[in-house]
């Protein structure tokens, strides 16, 4: 038992190549979203330090850019990332499958301006929002039928899907664009959460996640399993809180908590509580690691690869009213035919989700999705073209598929 | 399929899982002629035959991976079906594939308990399938079933599987197999990754078995494990059984001659005619 208990630390020592330390680190559970929030404090320095620091010696203080860590920005930030995170939060469902779903953008756009004319013709919002999800959640279905019981590998499929949705919504708003004013739908993006709840909602997620974790740790004590070093509790935990009360006290120093964030934050931890902590998310990952062996052992992997789109169609569909709220009204640009398909993907990827299959979280699809919005806020900030942002965006995505290429083989190569 | 089964003394009177004329094929290939197999509790049966006789086919059809032609399975002396891998786990059969089907993305405790995890009380107003797992009790349970194999090289429950040796996951593979409540265990092949001393222990598991009451298939191209644990060995060629020994009756170089060319009165007519 005490080989056991020490076992990992010793592995841990003896590894010493830096490939073999980022795959050992990348196994942990705090360890995979070291890249990603190291990649996130690289591009918050660099915009938030290092280029006000260059106009401050460079004397150019015309236009001195300092606005990238203020509290505005910061805020603007997080409610341009919802929409790109929702859809990366469902797509990373996929991706643990090994599967692709391309189809998710024209899903939300499909949704939203489902909502936008369901909304004028005098439905109420909340049945309207409930219709959209359901639509979002067939749109997924239909295509998850198609890769499990036709057998058409899933990009064929969503790229079909893609096109197809994308002409649906030039059906639904031939106009291209459909103003969206009902006062519900509009509230989700502008309702506030009290400065005081705000704060309050924050102590208690620290102080749950803090007694969980102690709770975790005494049980497996007393239980005799082996536990985690003593430090790598206090580490996860402080850290933990230090950054969910910072987000909502910088949240709260320009305006406050909105309630969009805590529905995307809300529906992330259960989506994340589902597929780590359920036989159903455990047969996710199953059927991403090896689907054969998980036919072996009963899995019903059809039924698991269908309801796996479903739940794309359903975080696009949210992401669809997120999106109608926000802007205030549905384009055709905003979803389908724009940019929201590939940040979506790149979020989940560059979070730290593997695209072989079997490795990845939907936390680290929210980070991922910070990643590219604080890219795409930064670089419009320092006057930055749309081809640099692209450029930038393609190289961040590289090094994350590389880096997870790397941790993935575990084969030893020297 | 009249008279080809020459049961050289047979031993018990109803055996636990008998299983009669089962038919597969593969698009062209014939893998099973209509074999017919059996094994009872307490015995070790050992399946023997070259290279593409059958014996994995039989074994997945035995345990739901693969749907069978034709064939009656019958356990206890009631006719069963067995259509799914649930169907198999339902009856207490379990297998220990020669391929291992593990999930490397997973560590050892999730392996270990893969499609039937256990779940939290207090949670049935949800379905099964997204209870929260209990992982505390899968670990305690992986940890039991890993010191019973005695497995010393590994290290931790909370390893991922990709990260074992060929050895160790053999031994994971079988610790799957033996650590649930089951009546019959197949072994397929369990020894081809280990070494002198993990053999050794995988045949304590194996006599193990039989004394604790189990039906055990053991499948090995190794002579001297079989003579070392079997009670009786049946002999699969081209997809038929040539016949099923008792192990203290025969020798080596018997059995290697069934396998290699059928019965020595029958070996011309058998089944070359197939083709
Ligand atoms: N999934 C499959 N698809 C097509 N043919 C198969 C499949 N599985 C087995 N076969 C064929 O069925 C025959 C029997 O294969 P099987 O794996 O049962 O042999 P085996 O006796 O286990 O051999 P070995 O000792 O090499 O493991 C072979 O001819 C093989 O090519
Ligand atoms: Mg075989």
């Amino acid at each position: 038992m005490i080989v056991l208990v020490r076992g990992r630390q010793v592995q841990r020592e003896e590894n010493l190549k830096i490939v073999d330390r980022l795959r050992a680190l990348r196994e942990t559970q705090i360890g995979a979203f070291i890249p990603v929030l190291l990649a996130l404090v690289a591009i918050w320095g660099y915009f938030g330090l290092v280029i006000p620091l260059q106009d401050l010696l460079t004397g150019e203080t015309e236009n001195f850019r300092a606005i990238f860590l203020s509290p505005r920005n910061i805020y603007n930030l997080f409610m341009q990332s919802a929409v790109i995170a929702t859809l990366a939060v469902g797509i990373t469902i996929v991706l643990l499958l090994g599967e692709i779903d391309l189809s998710a953008a024209a899903t939300a756009g499909v949704c939203a301006a489902l909502l936008g004319v369901l909304v004028l013709t005098g439905i109420p919002s909340i049945l309207a929002c409930l219709i959209v999800i359901l639509v979002g959640i067939a749109m997924g279905l239909v295509q998850g039928l198609l890769v499990a019981y036709v057998g058409i590998p899933s990009f064929v499929v969503t790229l079909a899907g893609l096109l197809g949705y994308q002409g649906l919504m030039q059906k639904i708003l031939p106009t291209g664009n459909l103003n969206v004013g009902d006062p519900f739908i509009r509230g989700i993006a502008r309702t506030l959460i009290p400065d005081l709840w705000g704060i309050l909602i924050a102590l208690a997620v620290f102080g749950l996640f803090a007694f969980f974790s102690f709770r975790k740790q005494y049980q497996r004590r007393s239980r005799n399993l082996e536990v985690d070093g003593f430090w790598v509790i206090w580490v996860q935990i402080l850290v933990f809180g230090f950054i969910v009360i910072s987000v909502v006290l910088t949240l709260n120093a320009y305006r406050s908590l909105p309630l969009l964030l805590v529905l995307l934050l809300g529906s992330t931890m259960l989506l994340d509580w589902v597929t780590r902590s359920t036989p159903y998310g455990r047969s996710l990952f199953a059927v991403g690691g090896n689907a054969e062996s998980a036919r072996r052992v009963g899995i019903k992997v059809n039924q698991i690869r269908v309801s796996a789109f479903a739940i794309v169609g359903l975080m696009a569909a949210i992401g669809g009213i997120f999106g109608a709220s926000r802007y205030g009204s549905v384009s055709y640009t905003a979803f389908a035919g724009g940019s929201l398909l590939l940040e979506a993907i790149g979020a989940a990827v560059i979070g730290g989700t593997s695209l072989f299959g079997g490795r990845g979280s939907v936390w680290n699809a929210i980070l991922g999705a910070l990643v590219i919005g604080s890219l795409g806020n930064g670089l419009d900030l320092s006057g930055a073209s749309a081809a640099d942002k692209l450029m930038v965006s393609g190289a961040i995505l590289i090094l994350a598929v590389a880096i997870d290429a790397l941790s993935r083989s575990s084969s030893g190569r020297t | 399929m009249t008279s080809k089964e020459v049961l050289v003394g047979q031993s018990a009177p109803s055996a636990h899982l008998v299983v009669r004329g089962v038919e597969k094929r593969f698009g062209g290939v014939h893998a099973l002629r209509g074999a017919d197999f059996e094994v009872s509790r307490g015995e070790v049966m050992a399946l023997v035959g070259d290279n593409g006789a059958g014996k994995s086919t039989l074994m997945k059809i035995l345990a739901g991976a693969y749907t069978f032609d034709s064939g009656n399975f019958y356990l206890n002396g009631k006719n069963v079906s067995i259509k799914s891998p649930n169907d198999a786990a339902a009856l207490g059969i379990q297998i220990v594939y020669q391929d291992l089907a593990l999930c490397e993305n997973l560590d050892v405790a999730a392996n270990l308990s893969l499609g039937s995890e256990p779940v939290k009380s207090g949670w049935s107003f949800l379905p099964k399938f997204i209870r929260p797992i209990d992982s505390l009790e899968m670990e305690a349970k992986a940890k039991k079933a890993i010191e019973q194999l005695q497995v010393r090289t590994l290290q931790s429950v909370r390893a991922k599987v990709g990260g074992l040796s060929g050895g160790q996951r053999q031994a994971i593979a079988i610790a799957r197999a033996v650590g649930t409540q089951s009546t019959v265990v197949m072994l397929d092949e369990p020894t081809a990754a280990l070494g002198v001393a993990q053999t050794k222990q995988v045949l304590e598991v194996v006599k193990r078995l039989r004394d604790t009451n189990h039906a055990v298939v053991y499948i090995s191209h190794n002579m001297r494990d079989i003579f070392e644990v079997s009670d009786r060995i049946t002999v699969l060629r081209h997809g038929d059984n040539v016949a099923t020994y008792k192990t203290s009756d025969t020798s080596p170089d018997e059995i290697v001659i069934a396998m290699t060319s059928g019965l020595d009165d029958r070996s011309s007519s058998g089944s070359s005619s197939a083709t």
